[in-house]
Order: structure tokens, then C-alpha cells, then sequence
């Protein structure tokens, strides 16, 4: 059934794709029908678009030198293959995923926000009558919890972008208030990420004591790990990161619905001594002073709450209504674990100590001591405060990115990685973390007073740009949801400052901190304004063809092929050339100069000598001094640069160039060509280049520069092969 | 020559591009096969080379716009993942070539598109490729018209033009 020269191929045989050298006629079933097939060669490299766009496929981005190319793949191999634009929605959470990514810090904070408040009560000179307020307290803070959850709520709404409390405050409250609420926010995030990972490690350590010198160590472990996690990819973090959160959240669940059985209808409970008993006015100002503080200790449970308006273009389509259905579980889930841990804990009549939290003397009244769910409980809880950082590496490079499109910050943190992930804020999360881990020595009380406060300062900000939205906005319904936030960023606002009063002075280095960071940022938008300004383009205008004289000057160090190509060139550029040779050898010099005259006649060659042996720097006064640029005419200077053979070679070579080339840039009128010699690749036609020498004196003859492109790749202009 | 292989699943279509709007019939309709039966495909687009050129002719325009039809139909079915292979061919005749090279592939089936024409007088066109297909491909043979209306847009936007 075929002929046709024995071309009976599957197509997808590697010669179908491999472009030859010559079009392969083929002869048909009938005479006469020959047929050509054409090669493509730019096919497995780059596509057209439907806009007529070329699309640069996966083969365009692998590394063409053989030392990047072998880091590509151990890159592909640790975080995995490279995804293509196209593969974000891929990427884009579940919102159950997001639940476990974005949750993990809000939900974690409810195995150790009872003990916070129960300690604050502790220390208030009244007793233990005083835990009794524990209950209170953190339904106060629920409630506080369910405006501020109903404000994000609106928020994710309103600015399905993303960027939280800082896209809020840019549109409703200026410049400056955003910029304080993003700064408030970053310190945050990267506080959560060092307090969670070192109670994490602190935890560790508590399990098995004699891994106590190696507590630091365990914390930027542990911190490179869940960073490397996260440049997986947000889809493959969340993979990683979703069973623990979810086993936590079921199991801590089970033990409040079983405790509350075990109190409220077995009986077993106990009770801390009645307030009334005490000696103290429980209308008294000594009392309320004492629930603020334990207020501002249980508040820590809000942090997080934040990460999901912050993330919103992370979840799948349709992003805003999955974002907020996820907010709202959160805090449900928040909230009911929280007031159900604390009610476990006033039932049991838990009482703070320094053998054991009050989580696990609740998981203990609950589950029994050394029972098997006593001993998962608390498994799981450890790895819940550890995961907890986890939301800040979602949540920091969004709002990193955020800023960057906003010129704020450096735009590189506005790239997506070969994982689609935002890499520079990932890494610079992680570094920051581990420094300041390092720095506290790992200690979560040192840490623990810096936190919380930035939270709180944004949450206040977002509430008030939210009030001067439905202020403007005005759509049905709005009075009520004004009345919400502003309730919202009065409570939060109180929170903000007893919270900064209580642990202060610590606190201030946070509140010392936010201005210099909005100084930062209000830095760089300048810098990257002032850029704009200065390029910005005339588009009115039409360009017509150079109207400036060319002349070169070349840098000589010897009579060598790479400086013969380069003179060549320089020919090539303009007919004004000349050749500055510097030198502390007279004698080697004149020998230079005689076979220069001989072997480039018309070409003058300047011999400078320099007896304090500096070669760069004089060039550059010959330059200024004794060559000034004329009127309308632009110096070229042509670099003779030896290409190395190897990755090694190039501390050996190219130094002078590199410290000339360096200090030209920006000098007026002057414009620096590279002209490469040396090693080139040649393919084998499989892709594989091998190292050959180039063949000069024809090349040279051509006065061209050499091209560093191999030849076996396409041509760049799409030609055909024949 | 009749199709032994009638009723089994294709393995490997040839799909018939030549730039026109039922390109993309075509390649909807061999992706759909491709779904259903896990066939391989394989879009050939023959360029027509006439008796005033060499048939490998260097015709860098024409190989272009092929070449752009190809990569379209790439990334049409990268879309609807499945595989594709692109071959681009000259010819004299386009029915021989789709024919041989259908035949060396060991392809079991080819599909073209047809675009809806009426010849002055108002006989409906088939052209010369597609009888020439049916007659001689020793495989199945599929042929997507394009809908009436869409033919009747396309005379409008072209009167337009």
C-alpha cells in the first residue's frame, strides 16, 4: 500500500521534526505525483499566535549553555517542570485548598490564643477567680472577629484584584495611608512566619529535649523547606500543606463537641472560684483594665484574617465569590474552635503553667492522658503552628507583587517564576524570616511582642477606607454596611493602640519600622517615575534617519585576531577610527606600532604611556582630554572581547574590558560595542553544541562581529531550509 | 479501493489544511475523532506549486502563510490536548499529495473541509481535490461543509471589502 522511497513513518518519529538540510522529494502512487516536504525549523521553537504574534514554545527557553543547562534541570527537578502563562488557572486554588493555604496562620492561632488570654489574666494580681473573664473575652473577640471577617468579606467583593487593606486604602484614603497599611502588613507577615516557626521549633525541642542546641538550626530548616514548598507552586504548596490543616481543624473539633458532651452533660466538668467570691469589685476599673489586656493577648487569634482579601486572584474563577465563601468559613471555623477550646478550658477549670499548655491539659481532660487522640491532638497542632507560615508566603509576595505594579516596590517581585509563583517575594520572605529567627535565637517570647501590631493598624485602615467607599459608592443597603465597618474600625482602632500599649516597648520597634519602610517604597516610586520621565517617548513624533557622525575609538591591548575583528568592525561603523594602545612597555609598544602600520595601514594607532601603570583610568582622561566628542557626532567604543572556552576562563579574561565598559556607561554621547572572538558552538544537529574555534581571516576580511548564535538553531528571521 | 478497516477506531488522521475559514471545521472535527478513539493527527498543508516554479521552489511567502495555518492548528488542538504533527508539503497536485502522504503515513482516515460555493449558473462547487480524494484514498474519507449562514457572511464581508 505505499511506496514512496520506504517512508512509511509514524509522524511522530524524531527525523519528522528534525529539520535537514535539503527538502526530500518524494515520489506519489501515480507518476508524476512527486511532493516536497518542506522543513520548519523555527516549529519546535516558536509559534504563531492567531494575532500574527510569535509564541516562544518550551524548547525557546531551554539554556543553551551546557553549565546553565545542567542548573535548569536540577532547578526542574527540585521545584519541578517550568509552567507556561496558559497553566494559571491550573494553578488557581480550590477553595478548599485556598482554605488550608490561607487559613492555616487565622486557624492556627486558636491552639495557643486561649492561653495568651488566660495568662493576661493570670498576672492581674486578682487570682485564678479571675480565668473566669477567659470566656468573655473570647467571645468579645469572635464578635470582633465576625465584623472584621464581614469588612474582608466586602472588601474581596469590592477589590477582586487583590491587595487587601492596601488596595482599599489606595482607593478610598491616599497615597500615604495605603503605603502604611502595606508596610503594617509586610513586618507582619514576616513576624508570622518567624514566631510560628519558632514556637514550631520550641515545640520540637519540648518533645525531644536533646535537640535543644539545635533549635535555631530546626527553625530555618523548617523555614527553607516551606519555601522551597512554596516556589513549587501556590497549587502544589497547597497539596502539601492541605492534609495537616484539615486533620488539625477535624480532630481539634472532635475533642470540643466530646469535652462539651463530657461537661455539659456528663457532668465531669470543674470551675475556677467565683468572682463574686473574691475581694474584688468585678464593676471595678481594675477588672476592665484586665480584660483589655487579655483582649490584646487573645486578639493575636485575628492575625491571618487579612490573607484571603490579600490572595483573591489566587482562587478559581469566580474568584470573588469563592474568596469570600472561603473568609466566611474561616472565621466560623476560627471562631467556633477559639470559644470552644476556651469554653473547654473554663470547664475543666485549666490553669496556666510551665509544665504544660493549656492546650494539651485540654486534649488531656478531653482525650485522657497518654491516650492515642491525646498524643495526635497535639501532633497536629505542632504542625498547624508550624503550616501557619504558610500563609504569609502566600499572602507577603501577593502583596509584594501588588506593589510592584504599582511601582512601589521592585518590580522583579511582580515576575512569576517557573512555577508561576512570585519567587523574589518568596525568597526574600524566607531570608528575612530565618535573619530574624537568628538574630532572636529562635525565641518566640522575644518575637511575640513585635506581633500583631502591624495587623491591627491595617485592619483600622482598611475599615476607614471602606467607610469612605459605601460613602461614595452609596449602592442599596449601604448604611448598614458603612454602620459595619465603622463599628469595625473603631474596635479595631482601640485594639490597635492597646495592643501596641500593652507590649510595648518592644512594640515600637514596629511602629518605628512602618515609616522608615513607607520611605522605602515612596523612594523607589520616585526612582521609577523619574526613569519613566526620562524615557518617555514623543508619540507624536515621527523619526526620520540618524542625522549624527559616527567616529570609534578602540581600546588595544595587543596585535591579536580579537582586536583585528575588532577594528574591522570598527571600519564597518565609520571611516573615522583610531586604536589607543596603553602601555608601561616603550620598547614592546614601538614593535606593536610597526606591525600595526604594516597590518593596518590607515588605521592610526595612539600610544599612551602610563608609568604609574594604571591602564583604564588613563583611557578614560585620553577619551575626555585628548579625543573630546565633537558636535553631532557619537564615539563608539569597540571592546576587543575574548570569548572563554570555558565557565572558568572568564576570571581569567576580559577584565580591563568589563572595568572600561563599566566606567563608560552614562558618559554623554557614547555608545559601547562588545566585539566577541574566541570559542564558539557548532551543532552536531541534534541540539548538542560542541566547542570549535572560529575561522577567523575570512570573517575578519568581512570586518563583521561574530555572532554568538549557534548554527544550530533557527535563524532568527524565519528563512527556509532547503 | 475499498476500507478494510471500516468500523474500528482511527488510529492516525490526516487532516487537509489549506488557510481557509473551514481550517478550523477541520480541525474541531479531528480533534473529536482524536477524543474518541485516541487517534494520532496529523495536518498537512499542501502548497500548489505551478509549472513556472521547480517544485522545491523556495516560496518564501506562500510557506509562510502555511506555516502560520500550521502553527494555528498546533495550537488549536494543544488546546483541546490532543496531539498533532504538522507536515508542510509542495505539490502540483494537492488531492495526489494528501493521498501519498496519507498512504506513507499509514493514516486511516483523512478530513477536509469544503468550503459552500455555487459556480456561475448555480451548480454547487466540490472543486478538484476532494473528488480526487474520494477516488483514489484507500482510507476513510471525511469532508466538513461549513454551515450555509457562515458561507453567506463570509460573500457579505467580502462585498463589504
Amino acid at each position: 500500500m505505499t511506496n514512496d522511497e520506504g517512508d512509511k513513518r509514524p509522524p511522530s518519529s524524531p527525523e519528522s521534526t528534525t529539520p535537514s538540510s535539503k527538502p526530500r522529494g518524494l515520489s506519489g502512487q501515480k507518476l508524476g505525483n512527486r511532493r516536497v516536504r518542506v522543513e520548519r525549523p523555527h516549529s519546535e521553537y516558536f509559534r504563531y499566535t492567531p494575532s500574527g504574534a510569535l509564541e516562544a514554545r518550551p524548547k525557546a527557553h531551554e539554556e543553551v549553555d551546557s553549565g546553565r543547562r545542567v542548573m535548569a534541570t536540577a532547578r526542574h527537578v527540585l521545584f519541578g517542570r517550568p509552567l507556561a502563562s496558559a497553566e494559571e488557572i491550573g494553578e488557581r486554588l480550590s477553595k478548599k485548598k485556598a482554605l488550608a493555604i490561607f487559613s492555616s496562620d487565622a486557624i492556627s492561632s486558636s491552639a495557643y490564643a486561649t492561653e495568651e488570654i488566660l495568662r493576661a489574666l493570670l498576672i492581674g494580681g486578682i487570682g485564678i477567680a479571675a480565668l473566669n473573664l477567659a470566656l468573655p473575652v473570647s467571645i468579645t473577640i469572635a464578635l470582633l472577629l465576625g465584623v472584621v471577617a464581614i469588612s474582608y468579606r466586602q472588601v474581596v467583593v469590592a477589590y477582586p484584584n487583590g491587595g487587601g487593606s492596601y488596595s482599599v486604602s489606595k482607593a478610598n484614603l491616599g497615597r500615604l495611608a495605603s503605603l502604611i497599611a502595606a508596610a503594617a502588613l509586610l513586618i507582619d507577615y514576616v513576624l508570622t512566619v518567624a514566631v510560628s516557626i519558632s514556637s514550631a521549633s520550641e515545640q520540637i525541642v519540648a518533645a525531644v529535649p536533646n535537640l535543644g542546641p539545635w533549635q535555631v538550626a530546626i527553625a530555618v530548616v523548617v523555614v527553607a523547606v516551606i519555601t522551597m514548598a512554596n516556589l513549587r507552586g501556590v497549587r502544589e504548596a497547597g497539596n502539601i500543606f492541605a492534609i495537616p490543616t484539615y486533620l488539625f481543624v477535624g480532630t481539634a473539633l472532635l475533642m470540643i463537641v466530646l469535652g462539651a458532651w463530657q461537661i455539659l452533660v456528663l457532668g465531669e466538668g470543674a470551675a475556677y472560684p467565683s468572682l463574686q467570691d473574691s475581694s474584688i469589685d468585678i464593676a471595678s476599673m481594675a477588672i476592665l483594665l484586665l480584660a483589655m489586656r487579655a483582649f490584646a493577648s487573645g486578639a493575636v487569634a485575628l492575625t491571618g484574617t487579612e490573607a484571603i482579601a490579600t490572595g483573591v486572584p489566587a482562587f478559581q474563577p469566580p474568584e470573588s465569590k469563592n474568596a469570600a465563601t472561603t473568609l466566611a468559613v474561616m472565621a466560623v471555623l476560627l471562631a467556633a474552635l477559639f470559644i470552644g477550646i476556651t469554653f473547654l478550658a473554663s470547664g475543666y477549670a485549666i490553669v496556666p503553667n510551665e509544665e504544660a499548655t493549656v492546650l494539651s491539659q485540654v486534649a488531656g481532660s478531653v482525650f485522657g492522658l497518654d491516650s492515642l487522640g491525646f498524643y495526635l491532638f497535639l501532633t497536629f497542632a505542632a504542625v498547624i503552628l508550624m503550616l501557619a507560615a504558610n500563609t504569609s508566603f502566600s499572602a507577603f509576595p501577593r502583596l509584594a507583587a501588588v506593589l510592584a505594579a504599582d511601582n512601589f516596590w521592585p518590580r522583579r517581585f511582580a515576575y512569576r517564576g517557573d512555577r508561576l509563583a512570585f519567587t523574589a517575594g518568596i525568597v526574600v520572605l524566607g531570608v528575612l524570616a530565618a535573619v530574624l529567627i537568628v538574630l532572636f535565637g529562635g525565641d518566640t517570647h522575644a518575637l511575640i511582642p513585635l506581633y500583631a501590631v502591624g495587623v491591627f493598624i491595617d485592619f483600622t485602615i482598611s475599615q476607614t477606607g471602606m467607610i469612605r467607599h459605601w460613602r461614595r459608592e452609596r449602592p442599596p443597603g449601604y448604611r448598614r454596611r458603612l454602620s459595619v465597618n465603622a463599628l469595625g474600625a473603631v474596635i479595631t482602632g482601640l485594639v490597635a493602640i492597646d495592643v501596641a500599649a500593652v507590649k510595648a516597648p518592644t512594640s515600637l520597634i514596629v511602629l518605628a519600622l512602618i515609616p522608615i519602610l513607607v520611605g522605602v517604597m515612596w523612594f523607589i516610586h520616585h526612582e521609577y517615575d523619574t526613569a519613566a520621565e526620562e524615557l518617555e517617548v514623543d508619540r507624536s513624533r515621527v523619526y526620520g534617519p540618524p542625522t549624527k557622525l559616527s567616529r570609534v575609538i578602540i581600546p588595544v591591548p595587543n596585535l591579536s585576531r580579537a582586536v583585528i575583528r575588532s577594528v574591522q568592525f570598527g571600519r564597518s561603523l565609520s571611516d573615522d577610527v583610531r586604536a589607543v594602545h596603553l602601555t608601561i612597555d616603550r620598547e614592546a609598544a614601538e614593535e606593536l606600532r610597526r606591525d600595526w602600520e604594516r597590518m593596518l595601514p590607515g588605521v592610526p594607532l595612539v600610544i599612551v604611556e602610563t608609568p604609574y601603570r594604571s591602564l583604564v583610568v588613563p583611557f578614560l582622561h585620553y577619551l575626555d582630554v585628548m579625543a573630546p566628542t565633537p558636535a553631532n557626532t557619537i564615539t563608539i567604543v569597540v571592546l576587543p572581547e575574548y570569548v572563554p572556552r570555558h565557565w572558568w576562563d572568564r576570571f581569567l579574561h576580559n577584565q580591563k574590558a568589563h572595568r572600561i565598559r563599566e566606567a563608560l556607561i552614562g558618559r554623554p554621547n557614547t555608545v559601547v560595542a562588545d566585539v566577541p572572538y574566541g570559542a564558539v558552538r557548532s551543532g552536531d544537529g541534534n541540539g548538542h553544541g560542541v566547542l570549535d574555534r572560529t575561522s577567523q581571516d575570512g570573517d575578519e576580511a568581512n570586518g563583521g562581529g561574530q555572532s554568538r548564535r549557534r548554527p544550530d538553531r533557527p535563524p532568527r528571521r524565519f528563512g527556509w531550509r532547503r | 479501493m475499498p476500507d478494510k478497516n471500516s468500523g474500528t477506531p482511527v488510529k492516525r488522521a490526516v487532516l487537509s489544511l489549506n488557510g481557509s475559514p473551514t481550517d478550523e471545521l477541520v480541525i474541531e472535527c479531528g480533534c473529536k475523532l482524536a477524543r474518541a478513539d485516541h487517534s494520532e493527527l496529523v495536518a498537512i498543508y499542501v502548497l500548489q506549486v505551478d509549472w513556472r516554479h521547480d517544485l522545491d521552489d523556495d516560496l518564501e511567502e506562500q510557506r509562510e502563510d502555511a506555516s502560520r495555518t500550521l502553527d494555528l492548528a498546533e495550537g488549536m488542538a494543544e488546546k483541546e490536548k490532543v496531539p498533532l504533527e504538522s507536515q508542510l508539503l509542495q505539490a502540483r497536485d494537492v488531492g495526489a499529495a494528501l493521498v501519498d502522504e496519507a498512504v506513507a503515513l499509514d493514516a486511516d482516515a483523512i478530513v477536509l473541509g469544503l468550503p459552500y460555493k455555487v459556480r456561475f449558473g448555480g451548480d454547487f462547487a466540490l472543486g478538484e481535490t476532494i473528488p480526487y480524494v474520494f477516488k483514489n484514498a484507500p482510507c476513510r474519507v471525511f469532508v466538513v461543509r461549513e454551515p450555509v449562514a457562515r458561507s453567506e457572511e463570509r460573500d457579505e464581508n467580502m462585498k463589504g471589502i
